[in-house]
């Protein structure tokens, strides 16, 4: 609890002294960190390794994008009203996936999200199809407040909704709900035959994980003030796998920390080169080989050899 | 002694190149051009790339802007406007850019324009076709030197009025100026009092055009109006060539570029279309230029090399006029600035920041003393007739 209050801290005295280029990268590392986040609660904690979180990113997107466009609601409630939109979803997409378990499962939601991806495609009315949605606007209020469409104010925004998440993740993981995903983890037949109709577990984790997740993608486009198809895409649902499993998986903190390692290494690297996806195929890989546990795993594994 | 040695080296650090810059006044103009270098747009934008290079390098050879040299960040979006809009992001505020060039796609620049403001930019377009720029969607901030799609349709059809054509079908990249170009094309066609008979949209990218192909055969329309560009118009020509599709229909065509020419060989001959910018556009200033660009580069600049030359000459007078870059005083600076260009005289008007300029229709032929086909200038229309109404992408009349 320390811990995080410090950072909460540290994270919010940072716009005092960065350029606008910089806050620019945090507030999308916070975001990135946020839908990370949001998959390594089906990732790490109940072993449902999603290939199409996108979807959840995706969904968050538009939706947000198109409240803003077309409603006058307030920024900071058009946000989680995306969010809980892309739950509900979820629910669906759930109920079908996990029909499922292992690698069916992730061909499910794979399959899932590109056929989000393609109705994105001919939607034209609502998605503008592949010229996207453009000029999204961030809308002022409530109570007519516009500190939310500053610069500044947007990053305390992401960031209150990526602290929210996570406690509320936290939460959800150490209670008694979170031990029956853990246990679906090690052992599903196990805790199938304890007792526990696991399938309404692993729904309710995937709604959970497309709220948050939808959420990151509800602050991304007003973020960028554009959506479009990409956000749908399999590279995206490949990349935060990759953030996530980097940072290390059933952690919450780690995947976090992934994506912000994610986003500085391609920011570095593609000014040197336009291949920097395969040098980042390199880390990814050493990582799995080297520190399966990621990030956070090689930070606490330092941490216990020098108290020793 | 050593205490000199100190403040020696602190006066000489002060005193290093980036701080004696701006004590001179010469730091650069920096012109951010986040352009698709990579994907199917990837030879518009290395057009592009070549144009504002060989621009820069012009200017800066006689003394720069302001006394001030031309330094361009070039970012490759590979097409995707999401990419794009980070790009300029990028440049904007890491790299500090005040001045816009490139986006290849109208889609990159319809993404891009809502952030204008908010960055304080001016973005100068040098190939965006899609009216809705200087239309619906147009910000203060934005202005467009080259013909735009309207216009280009404008031009096909005023040259079609007197044709025997009856039936026309469309065929356009599904994108913004796809649907742009064919939606104003529908509009001339029906006020002529001739049939649409209908259209159909490729995905940008797409390498297989058979079915586009069957579907224009059997629409029975006898002319097509094709608006793609790129590597997709490329792959459209010249399989449209193996389906013997042009001795059936006449194929006309928004842009006539040399790149799809040369990509489709000897398949392009006959094709009719409206050129934004070609080396065989008549008056001295175009030779002079296609001249200089053949000492440079062993070979005549191509359409988008053409335009961005067009629209560097745009901004350099803006600059000029402004004595600053400085979005407040460039924007006035800009409107209503009068050039002569490449393509004859060019107005930025003040209501809709579109370049009024005159429109130009060409034919693919054989010509000695060229080993590809060229395209010949068959017509020429005045800029009020193909520039449309301030903020509108339909012609009255």
């Amino acid at each position: 609890m320390r811990m995080t209050l410090a950072v909460a801290v540290l994270l919010a005295l940072l716009p005092l002294g960065l350029p606008p280029y910089a806050m620019t990268l945090l507030t999308e590392a916070l975001i990135m960190g946020l839908f990370a986040m949001s998959l390594d609660l089906m990732v790490g904690y109940a072993r449902l390794i999603s290939f199409g979180h996108a979807a959840a990113y995706g969904l968050g997107a538009y939706t947000c994008g198109n409240i803003l466009l077309h409603t006058d609601i307030p920024l900071p409630l058009a946000v989680p009203m995306a969010g809980v939109f892309s739950g509900f979803i979820g629910i669906g997409i759930a109920w079908v996936c996990t029909q499922a378990t292992g690698v069916s499962f992730s061909m499910l939601t794979l399959a899932l999200a590109q056929l989000l991806y393609a109705v994105a495609f001919k939607w034209t009315s609502v998605t503008g199809a592949s010229d996207g949605l453009a000029g999204i606007p961030r809308r002022p209020g409530p109570f007519g407040t516009t500190y939310f469409s500053t610069k500044i104010g947007f990053y305390y925004l992401t960031m209150a909704c990526l602290f929210g998440s996570f406690l509320f993740a936290r939460a959800l993981v150490r209670s008694p709900f979170g031990a029956v995903l853990r246990g679906i983890r090690e052992n599903e037949a196990k805790t199938l035959s304890l007792g526990y109709n696991t399938r309404l577990y692993k729904i309710a984790v995937v709604a959970a994980s497309y709220i948050l997740g939808g959420l990151a993608g509800a602050l991304y486009a007003p973020f960028a003030g554009f959506a479009n198809t990409e956000l749908l895409f399999w590279l995206l649902s490949g990349q935060v796998l990759i953030m996530v499993i980097v940072g290390g998986t059933g952690t919450l903190v780690g995947p976090i920390l992934g994506a912000a390692f994610f986003l500085l290494v391609q920011q570095q690297l593609s000014t040197y080169t336009d291949s920097w996806a395969l040098f980042f195929g390199v880390i990814f890989i050493a990582f799995v080989l080297f520190a399966p546990e990621g990030i956070l795993g090689l930070a606490r594994r330092r941490r216990s050899v020098r108290s020793h | 002694m050593i205490g000199l040695n100190r403040r020696t080296l602190l006066a000489s650090a002060l005193a290093s190149p980036v701080v004696l810059r701006h004590a001179l006044g010469d730091t650069p103009i920096k012109i951010g051009m986040p352009v698709a270098l990579t994907g199917p747009g990837g030879e518009i934008g290395a057009q592009m790339r070549r144009g504002a290079e060989f621009w820069a390098k012009h200017t800066n050879a006689k003394g720069g802007l302001l006394g001030r040299p031309i330094e361009l960040v070039i970012q490759d979006t590979g097409g995707d406007p999401a990419a794009c809009v980070r790009k300029a992001q990028d440049v904007v505020e890491r790299d500090g850019c005040r001045l816009l060039y490139g986006m290849t796609y109208s889609s990159e620049a319809l993404a891009v324009v809502p952030k204008l403001a908010e960055w304080n930019a001016i973005f100068m377009s040098s190939v965006n076709g899609d009216g809705r720029l200087t239309g619906s969607s147009l910000v203060p901030n934005f202005f467009r030197a080259n013909t735009s799609g309207p216009m280009g349709t404008r031009a096909v059809s005023l040259y079609l009025r007197p044709a025997a054509y009856k039936g026309f079908f469309a065929i356009g990249m599904d994108y913004a100026w796809g649907h742009n170009s064919i939606g104003v094309f529908k509009d001339e066609v029906q006020r002529a009092g001739k049939n649409f008979i209908g259209d159909v949209y490729s995905p940008i990218g797409t390498k297989d055009f058979s079915t586009y192909i069957a579907k224009i055969r059997q629409s029975g329309a006898d002319a097509c109006f094709i608006v793609m560009q790129g590597d997709d118009n490329a792959a459209f020509l010249s399989q449209a060539k193996q389906y013997r599709l042009s001795d059936k229909v006449q194929l006309l065509t928004e842009v006539v570029d040399l790149n799809s020419i040369a990509a489709t060989g000897e398949a392009a001959v006959g094709l009719i279309g409206s050129s934004r910018y070609s080396f065989t556009f008549p008056g001295e200033a175009n030779a002079e230029f296609v001249e200089m660009w053949k000492k440079e580069y062993k070979t005549v600049p191509d359409t988008f090399e053409g335009e961005q030359w067009q629209a560097g000459l745009v901004l350099a007078a803006g600059i000029t006029k402004a004595g600053s870059i400085d979005a407040d005083k460039l924007r006035p600076a800009l409107e209503n600035i009068e050039i002569d260009s490449i393509k004859g005289h060019v107005k930025i008007r003040a209501c809709d920041h579109q370049g009024e300029q005159q429109g130009f229709m060409v034919k693919v032929v054989k010509k000695e003393g060229f080993d590809k086909p060229i395209p010949e200038l068959i017509s020429t229309f005045a800029a009020d007739r193909v520039t449309p109404g301030c903020g509108k992408m339909t012609y009255d009349s």
